[in-house]
């Protein structure tokens, strides 16, 4: 077979697991839909934190303001969403939504959640990303931290009490179906787009930016605005992502499910440094064996998953400081050629899924 | 080359593990509840408190004999996760209870917010869920058919702290309306719900809040709030905040040696103030669902004081209401399935609907959205080192002392 044919069967593969397992394994879908969000988190993380080389913990920022702009919007269209908040307080008033407001919210409500998102990354990225190497990462920790006590206390999104999305209508069906394919189908977008992006001379002005600022700026790049740039995408992908994830909890705390930077913050950068930063396949793949582990670890080592977590992150590092595909690289360097993500790395994917 | 082959093994292990427990079923003979309890994170003593609840009623009942349901006898088993204290990771392994490990009965979780993330998944799923830790108002509005709790919802926790109050208001000089209190309450779904109920009582008695803070989640700083109440000098400071807020609460009144009439607050006897505190926790008005002083019995346990001795000998500590309300909820599954005569989750959830039956916890009888509807709130205080039922006067042990002798 020729080499340039091997990838397109390659992602045909993944195609058609993603679309056959929840057929096949129906009772997994819920899991698998976040795996494929994971996947975007990861994903998007590596687009600042290993291309760019920009440390952030404050992604997650970015998760629940898509999260929250998402479940306002599909409330918002059709009702008070103060009213629809206060109801927590006892009042009798029950609110439904029939299947066409709550696709029309939802189809409405993801894009607005992307969108600011995308804005927030803008205003907050012109802000802290003139910053740098440790300085950038602890001011991101501290945005998500501040985020979180913010919708902690903000009334209108229901404060401490958190927000519970939509009902969905009975016509929906399996609910964890479709938000499986929803996040099948975000994962597959941002990958794509992705690897479009970084096909282009983009690419290699964050990566300069990553291997040496000073010079890049002397170079003529403008740094603070491709840098932006870069997490206004990784922000937008996010928002939706926060969207979808909302939906499937169905009930959002504010810091422990939004704005949830010791969870969902922290395995971003866990996945996509287990994968391996800076590389394409490196973030899925992490993603991909992260779930597994944490799935595993939560049925086998009751109560002891985090310690069991706690280790892997120290396995890691000590063995694997390049991550899966930086190891590979070094391992196996003919495997990469002259291509810089080659087509092996498609058949480990494949491998793990069809486990 | 060994680190990437041992990696290699390890993550086929990994791999393959959660497969190997997708078959697991019930088998005949047992009946296998599902429950994602705190073992870790933020409700872990109170986690601890459910489950250990939980795991009393299955040993008690299966040492009587088991359930019997139509002709044949069953015991009882119920398959645990952890949850770690995040709604998101609840409404997971809920899902994967009922989808994965075949649980067609649930038991509930730890606190109001992970009922609130759990309920929506045991509703679509058909799956009844018998809860005793989710106290706020907002679960029961949702129109679900599936939920139903053994507990007051929280609402009523310190109705009885403000009745008190108001009715010895001449103790402390003032008409009920002239009352100011100071409110402090964590920013999570059950402390903000108790402050609701809270604000419509004084709304009822005219009383003013001169202080209404809302305080952050893992409680463990109230030194602004208590720095206010000693200027403002109110008469009355409500506090909730979990275990932990309670804790803390007590610790800085009396660090800071801060003087006001009454404290009242929930998540007391779960955070052990007397054993912590001694003497800095007298006098304190504790909102319970249930007290082991209390006259009510049943033929399993016997009655409330039997039941404190067996969870004493078991655990080795007093039972705080958190444990009685879950051994309860264990209890009404068992009365059910004897009554829906099979195990189909239509006809329990039915028959649960029907529930009337007394407990060592109190009677228990849902209304139509499903919250337990016989049983009133408690208040107890600490006298002399020990909780005293001091509200309602129906079941009091004892006068109230309101307000505390000032020292």
């Amino acid at each position: 077979m020729s080499k340039s044919r091997r990838p397109l069967l390659g992602h045909l593969a993944i195609l058609a697991i993603g679309i056959a397992a929840p057929l096949v394994f129906p009772a997994w879908q819920s899991q698998m839909a976040e795996l494929w969000l994971f996947i975007v988190f990861a994903l998007t993380w590596d687009l600042v934190g290993g291309q760019m080389g920009y440390n952030s913990f404050g992604n997650v920022v970015f998760l629940g303001v898509g999260m929250y702009a998402c479940v306002v919007t599909q409330v918002g269209l059709f009702y008070q969403v103060s009213a629809y908040n206060d109801a927590r307080g006892g009042g009798a008033t029950i609110f439904t939504f029939d299947p066409r407001q709550y696709f029309e919210g939802l189809a409405i409500g993801l894009p607005v959640g992307a969108v600011l998102a995308a804005l927030t990354a803008a205003f907050l990225g012109s802000l802290v990303l003139g910053m740098r190497g440790h300085y950038f990462a602890i001011c991101t920790l501290g945005l998500g931290v501040a985020a979180g006590e913010l919708a902690n206390g903000w009334e209108w999104i229901g404060a401490g009490s958190g927000m519970v999305p939509p009902n969905p209508p009975g016509a929906i069906g399996d609910l964890s179906r479709f938000y499986y394919y929803l996040a099948f189908a975000l994962a597959i977008v941002t990958f794509l787009g992705l690897r479009w992006l970084y096909t282009t001379r983009f690419r290699f002005a964050i990566n300069a930016i990553r291997d040496n600022e000073d010079k890049a700026e002397a170079m003529g790049l403008r740094t603070t605005q491709i840098k932006t740039t870069a997490w206004v995408i990784a922000a937008f992908f996010l928002g939706i992502a926060g969207g979808i994830l909302g939906n499937l909890k169905r009930f959002i705390d504010p810091i422990d499910t939004a704005f949830a930077g010791a969870t969902f913050g922290v395995w971003m950068v866990l996945m996509a440094v287990l994968g391996g930063k800076g590389t394409l396949w490196g973030p899925v793949i992490g993603a991909i064996l992260f779930q597994v582990f944490k799935e595993a670890s939560w049925t086998y080592l009751l109560g002891w998953q985090r310690v069991a977590l706690g280790l892997l992150i120290v396995l890691i590092v000590v063995f694997f400081p390049q991550g899966i595909m930086g190891f590979l690289r070094e391992r196996f360097p003919a495997w990469f050629g002259h291509r810089v993500e080659g087509v092996k790395d498609m058949d480990a994917v494949e491998e793990t899924k069809a486990r | 080359m060994l680190h990437y082959r041992t990696f290699m093994i390890a993550a086929v292990a990994a791999a393959s593990l959660p497969f190997a427990a997708a078959n697991a079923q019930s088998d005949g003979s047992i009946i296998t509840l599902g429950a994602a309890v705190s073992l870790t994170g933020k409700y872990t003593t109170n986690g601890e408190h459910t489950k250990r609840g939980y795991d009393l009623a299955v040993k008690k009942i299966n040492e009587a004999g088991g359930v019997t349901v139509g002709d044949e006898t069953y015991k009882i088993e119920i398959k645990y996760y952890d949850d770690e204290s995040t709604p998101a990771r609840g409404a997971e392994l809920a899902e994967r209870l009922i989808q994965q490990d075949g649980i067609k009965f649930m038991l509930g979780p730890y606190s109001s917010g992970m009922t609130k993330a759990i309920a929506p998944v045991t509703e679509e799923h058909g799956v009844p869920m018998v809860e005793a830790n989710g106290a706020s108002r907002s679960l029961f509005t949702n129109n679900w058919k599936y939920l139903f709790a053994t507990l007051s919802t929280s609402e009523q926790y310190l109705t009885g702290a403000i009745t008190l109050v108001a009715k010895n208001a001449d103790d402390l000089g003032k008409e009920p309306e002239e009352i100011k209190v100071a409110m402090a309450f964590e920013n999570d779904p059950f402390s903000q719900d108790v402050r609701e109920g809270v604000l419509d009582d004084m709304k009822e008695y005219g009383m003013e809040a001169v202080i209404d803070d809302q305080l952050p989640r893992e409680l463990n700083d109230m030194t602004a709030t208590l720095t206010k109440v000693k200027a403002l000098k109110p008469d009355l400071l409500i506090v909730s905040g979990h275990s932990k807020g309670a804790a803390t609460a007590i610790r800085q009144i009396n660090e800071l040696k801060v003087n006001f009439p009454v404290l009242a607050m929930t998540h007391c006897d779960s955070a052990d103030i007397i054993g912590k505190f001694g003497d800095g926790a007298e006098h304190t008005l504790c909102a319970t669902q249930w007290a082991p002083t209390m006259s009510y019995s049943d033929e399993l346990f016997g009655s409330a004081q039997d039941f404190a001795k067996l969870f004493e000998e078991t655990y080795g500590y007093a039972p705080p209401y958190q444990a009685a309300e879950s051994a309860a909820a264990v209890q009404v599954y068992a009365d059910a399935f004897e009554r829906a005569g099979e195990l189909d989750s239509k006809k329990v959830r039915d028959a649960l609907a029907a529930t009337d039956m007394m407990t060592f916890y109190g009677p228990i009888k849902f209304d139509q959205a499903g919250k337990n509807i016989a049983k009133p709130m408690a208040l107890y205080q600490v006298l002399d080192g020990e909780y005293k039922v001091v509200w309602p006067s129906g079941v009091a042990d004892t006068e109230a002392v309101v307000p505390r002798p000032s020292t």
